[in-house]
């Protein structure tokens, strides 16, 4: 049978299924799976062709089937990428890697490519300061090959450069070599030190944040990822806010918004003799503001508001993220974190009050932090029971924290951040108090109204710095010190390269020189070690990488400051003083006094004293370390996120890209070496991702491969606690509870809290239950235990009917407990027709 | 007796002899949700690159869904709620009809935020023959239950109410439904409509349980009346599903005229048939159609936990009733 369909050139032409075969060949030989296999996927694909379909969609639905089925075995993941890369290099080259002069048509390509970008006006002139035959000879093909399905569809999707007709214009090394030479023109080598970020890049060694990736090279370049600014409580100044907002958002950075100024509804306005409607109508402009611009589906206007708890219209707050009420009064995009302080957090663990004011009574609140704010606060409340206040609340502490993990669990806002941990410990405490944290709770910086906070983002992938011998794997440290050094550079360069789009934001950016450096692929570098999220062994890991990354990044800081200078704001910082990240962890210690032993681990294995001498000497940038969620650039990558669990050992990731299937390589890899894949892959699948129900896998393996929400949480907050210590702003640190009784989830983030964390992020529920499952064999009647018709259709007899009791209902209708109803499923005689063929029993 | 005429003495809540009726109310309570809560901006954007043959099917699954939301609750309403006496079933319907209001407001919310032709959306499922035989399908079983000489304490009126819920709940909740999900999450696995597909989540996470709840009455019924069953009954029982089948298959062909990426009638009449296999099981029989699920993509969209970027996408995993549990 022919179909016909529509070639790349434009004429219609007759396809068969072996031309469809065919077109697997290359593809298929790279993916290790059998000719069988590659045979099914092109069969699928066959299906669902129809009439003069265009063989660009033909290609696409090729890739789909054989994604579709990476579920079964890793290997189809291999497939789908090299067929999604087969279409990247016909949209871009016009021709695929079976031509016989594709590596050449591919170096020769990016000339063409750059000069066409600097022509139209979306890449900068600057690029011309290269040696362009020096560095198109450095392009390897090969390391395409090196990204997942997900991988590759996410970074042409998010980051590779399109022409205004969408159609792409680069190929992934065209890309990495963007980047690299879009951050190192003001380099006196630029062509050396673009060939040393390229290597490191392409080979997926660290990756930039999105903004930068997105636009590195540009004319001109909006690379800053993250903006912190704060809302000063007079009309002009959110007027100017609002503006703001829209244009950060359209240069596609995240936003960090501290709202606590703003007075509280009822408080007098002097200049007319009325009153404030409080905060919540003007946060509501903002949320108006960011949802407006959506920037072509690279990255979304994305904003989180910051407001202490002592905020009189504070419960007003707590409800702008419910799902039910009036529109005005709720912000549907923007997110809401809460910014507790010390003396909030004693009065919780304490069972005391806690009092509520009007910012407009007690203004000097928001600039006091630490032992400072805990005097001026209770001065307020000694004067509110007095009588000697205007407005005042007083409320139970732990009721309005109850309140918080509630509204937490309900609609995943606010996240909890705590302003003392973050002001103690600033070693940039020179330049004023931090207000808030950013979109992704791992920057903490200072703003006030000229200055727009700005932090520039890398995150090192720890996997790619493994070495295997016989199996085992060791850390190679020489290669993170240079992955490490050149990031720092790398970011370095970016301050002097980035045009932020308002003046304030250039103002910071200038004097302060800061940068996040982070990691991602935690989770995944513990399983190549064998060892578990939750366990001693993995704090220890932590702590010694994060240990070393620090150090090497402060030490290139300083290298650079000698080498260029130290920042404008250097003198009078801690750093100018001789203080690392672990010495502020003693600031924060002395500084509070938590009713008992510290719980901060303070331990530590390197020569800080040599680099504290250096230190002082000058700094080149503010401020070094921030772990972000690296929830895109991750899946570049390929491996797991920041320092996240592993979500489940299957799970589909929902992004602005669309829906991925994850499935955790590294177990694949652990049972097919014990002949157990083949047996687990549904069983792992109607568990929802969680094997520590499937008898015949090794203990010894459920042990280390735990789904996120069987990770004792009390790691999440130690993992956190030990990266901390190295970092001097902030991390990205998600949890994941299984529990849901308020007293459990309220004791994780005081613990939190106790053991330094700044910042914490998403609180992920364990879902109670989904939808029906679709591909894997379903069957209600089977898992409550009734028969229905089955007496006369199949002749069996009612005797075996039960009543179902609740217990029962349950497991069919609660993905915790799908492995319960797993004997009715998979041990009885399959239900699935497909898999009924195979059975003996059934035929 | 599930079944029956409700008297007075059947208006006390306590003790609940039907406990899986009382949980699936509570487990609906908890996902409750409002189409506000769906931004659908972007899928707006997609929209306006989407070609006619895409449009074409989702335009055609509103025309089928919005009254097909609506033809549900009138069945329960006048064909399932008064015929049955324990009041947690009471309480479970009384939610699902509050559902089904909800999804037919959540599509209307979708057709007031898409440049579609309402006039023509409106009028397509009482034009277009397929569509239109769907709803006389359901309207036959419906008919027969609002009869005011039914009496469901005789065996006949038992069986018709067997046959009325197989209909709406097994063939249109449970065939139609899941096939036209499917179709509409396919868009998301080509990155479109997201939000769309958000909404459809929740939808399908409801019907999800109305078929549960559907699957244990018609299994508790027969339990309770094995006089019913013959193997007569078992096999009009089996054709009604069968019928629907077919019914579906026509649909289809009219959803799908040409084809679109991924999707053409004669991958989604295959999917609906491996849907209906797993129903005729579910009920007790053997599979009619011993049919492969084409769409493995449903891992992804369905099978598996899903993980959110927050500010990416909408996180359909939060539950309005936290306080409850605890």
């Amino acid at each position: 049978m022919l179909k016909k369909i529509v070639s790349y050139g434009g004429e219609t032409r007759e396809l068969s299924l072996p031309d469809l075969e065919n077109k697997l060949v290359a593809a298929g030989q790279k993916s290790g799976l059998g000719a069988e296999k590659i045979k099914a996927v092109a069969a699928e694909a066959w299906q669902t062709l129809y009439e003069n379909m265009p063989e660009r969609e033909v290609d696409k639905a090729l890739t789909q089937s054989a994604a579709q089925h990476i579920k079964d075995d890793p290997n189809y993941d291999k497939l789908a990428a090299a067929l999604f890369l087969k279409g990247i290099y016909w949209e871009v080259l016009g021709v695929d890697s079976n031509d016989d002069n594709f590596s050449e048509i591919y170096r020769s390509g990016l000339k063409k490519e750059l000069r066409a970008g600097i022509d139209k006006g979306w890449l900068s002139s600057k690029l011309q300061r290269f040696d362009l035959d020096k560095l198109v000879a450095l392009l390897d093909s090969s390391r395409d090959e090196l990204f997942t399905y997900a991988g590759i569809e996410t970074l042409s999707r998010r980051y590779m450069m399109r022409d205004e007709k969408q159609k792409l214009t680069e190929v992934p090394q065209y890309f990495w070599l963007r980047v690299a030479m879009g951050l190192s023109w003001n380099e006196e080598e630029p062509d050396k030190v673009a060939a040393d970020f390229y290597d490191r890049m392409s080979k997926l060694y660290y990756i930039s944040g999105g903004s930068t990736n997105v636009n590195a090279g540009a004319r001109s370049p909006r690379l800053s990822n993250c903006f912190i600014m704060e809302m000063e409580d007079n009309v002009d100044h959110i007027g100017k806010t609002v503006s703001d907002v829209l244009k950060l958002s359209k240069a596609t950075g995240g936003i960090g918004l501290a709202v606590t100024k703003l007075r509280a509804s009822g408080s007098p306005i002097s200049t007319n003799n009325t009153f404030s409607s409080g905060p919540v109508p003007f946060l509501h402009i903002i949320d108006s503001a960011i949802r407006a611009i959506s920037r072509a589906g690279k990255k979304m206007g994305a904003l989180c508001f910051y407001m202490e708890n002592w905020h009189f219209d504070f419960q007003e707050y707590l409800d702008l993220k419910q799902n039910a009420g009036d529109d005005y009064r709720r912000t549907r995009t923007a997110n809401t974190a809460v910014y507790l302080s010390d003396e909030f957090m004693m009065r919780v663990k304490n069972d005391d009050y806690w009092y509520l004011f009007d910012p407009q009574e007690t203004p000097d609140l928001i600039d006091l932090y630490g032992e400072d704010f805990s005097v001026r606060y209770q001065k307020y409340c000694h004067l509110a029971e007095q009588g000697e206040m205007r407005v005042f609340k007083k409320v139970k502490a732990l009721d309005q924290f109850r309140q918080m993990i509630v509204s937490l669990q309900a609609s995943a806002h606010p996240w909890i951040t705590f302003k003392d941990t973050i002001n103690v410990r600033a070693l940039n405490n020179n330049t004023g108090t931090i207000y808030g944290s950013n979109l992704c709770t791992e920057i903490t910086l200072p703003t006030n109204k000229d200055n727009v906070a700005v932090c520039n983002l890398a995150s090192i992938n720890l996997v790619r710095h493994l070495k295997e011998d016989n199996g085992k794997f060791n850390i190679d440290w020489q290669e993170l010190e240079k992955s490490v050094r050149l990031a720092v550079r790398q970011l370095d360069n970016l301050v002097d390269i980035n045009e932020p789009p308002i003046i304030e934001a250039r103002n910071f950016d200038s004097h302060n020189r800061a940068v996040g450096l982070g990691v991602m692929g935690l989770a995944d570098m513990f399983e190549k070690f064998d060892i578990a999220y939750d366990s001693a062994e993995a704090y220890e890991l932590s702590d010694a990488v994060m240990e070393f990354i620090s150090y090497q990044a402060i030490d290139a800081s300083a290298d650079l400051a000698q080498e260029r200078g130290a920042y404008d704001n250097f003198y009078g910082s801690r750093w100018s003083k001789g203080f690392v990240p672990l010495d502020t962890v003693k600031v924060l210690e002395n500084g509070r006094d938590i009713g008992e032993k510290s719980e901060i681990n303070v331990s530590f294995r390197l020569d800080w004293d040599k680099l504290r001498l250096k230190v002082k000497q000058g700094m080149r940038n503010s401020t070094l370390m921030a772990i972000a969620p690296t929830a895109n650039i991750g899946l570049v990558a390929g491996t797991s996120t920041g320092i996240d669990p592993r979500f489940a050992q299957i799970f589909s990731r929902n992004t602005l890209g669309g829906k991925h299937l994850e499935l955790n390589v590294n177990l694949v890899n652990k049972l097919k070496k014990l002949g157990l894949w083949e047996k687990a892959r549904e069983d792992i699948l109607a568990s929802y991702g969680d094997i520590s129900g499937l008898d015949y896998i090794p203990e010894n393996i459920k042990h280390i491969y735990k789904d996120s929400f069987s990770v004792d949480p009390q790691a999440f907050v130690e993992v956190a606690s030990r990266a901390q210590k190295w970092v001097d702003q902030a991390i990205s640190r998600n949890m994941y509870l299984a529990t849901r009784e308020i007293d459990e989830v309220m004791n994780v983030y005081i613990k939190a809290w106790e053991k330094g964390l700044k910042t914490t992020y998403y609180l992920h529920m364990k879902p109670r239950h989904s939808a029906e499952q679709s591909t894997i064999a379903v069957n209600k009647s089977t898992a409550i235990g009734k028969t229905g018709f089955g007496a006369v259709a199949k002749k069996a007899g009612f005797g075996a009917t039960v009543v179902a009791t609740s217990a029962e209902l349950e497991t069919a209708a609660v993905p915790v407990e799908a492995k319960v109803e797993e004997p009715v499923q998979f041990k009885a005689c399959p239900t699935d027709p497909q898999e009924r063929a195979q059975c003996d029993s059934c035929q | 007796m599930i079944l029956g005429k409700p008297l007075n003495e059947d208006m006390n809540l306590r003790p609940i002899k039907y406990q899986w009726a009382y949980d699936l109310y509570n487990q609906a309570v908890a996902n409750t949700w409002f189409p506000h809560e769906i931004a659908l901006g972007e899928d707006l954007d997609d929209w306006r690159k989407m070609d006619e043959d895409e449009k074409q099917a989702v335009s055609f699954l509103m025309s089928f869904f919005n009254p097909g939301e609506l033809i549900v609750n009138r069945t329960l309403a006048l064909g399932v709620y008064p015929y049955l006496k324990a009041p947690e079933a009471h309480l479970y319907l009384a939610k699902q009809m509050w559902e089904e209001a909800n999804h037919c407001v959540a599509f209307e919310y979708v057709l007031e935020t898409f440049p579609l032709d309402k006039e023509k959306i409106f009028a397509q499922h009482l034009e277009i023959p397929s569509i239109k035989a769907k709803e006389d399908f359901i309207a036959r079983f419906l008919n027969r239950m609002s009869d005011t000489t039914l009496d469901i304490e005789s065996l006949e009126g038992k069986r018709e109410f067997v046959r009325n819920l197989v209909a709406y709940n097994i063939v249109m909740e449970g065939t139609w439904f899941y096939s036209g999900f499917m179709v509409a999450l396919s868009f998301r696995q080509k990155q479109k409509l997201k939000n769309f597909g958000s909404m459809i989540d929740w939808v399908v996470r409801d019907e999800s349980l109305h078929l549960k709840f559907g699957i244990n009455l018609i299994l508790t019924i027969l339990e309770e009346n094995p006089e019913i069953a013959t193997a007569e009954f078992a096999e009009e029982i089996k054709n009604i599903v069968i019928d629907g089948v077919n019914l579906e298959t026509a649909y289809n062909r009219d959803l799908f005229p040409r084809g679109i990426l991924g999707i053409n009638a004669d991958y989604v009449n295959q999917y609906v048939e491996y849907v209906a296999d797993r129903r005729l099981e579910e009920l007790g029989f053997e599979p009619h159609f011993n049919t492969v699920n084409p769409a493995q993509w449903m891992a992804t969209e369905t099978d598996t936990l899903e993980l959110v970027n927050f500010f990416e996408a909408q996180n359909t995993k939060y539950e309005v009733d936290n306080r409850a549990h605890k």
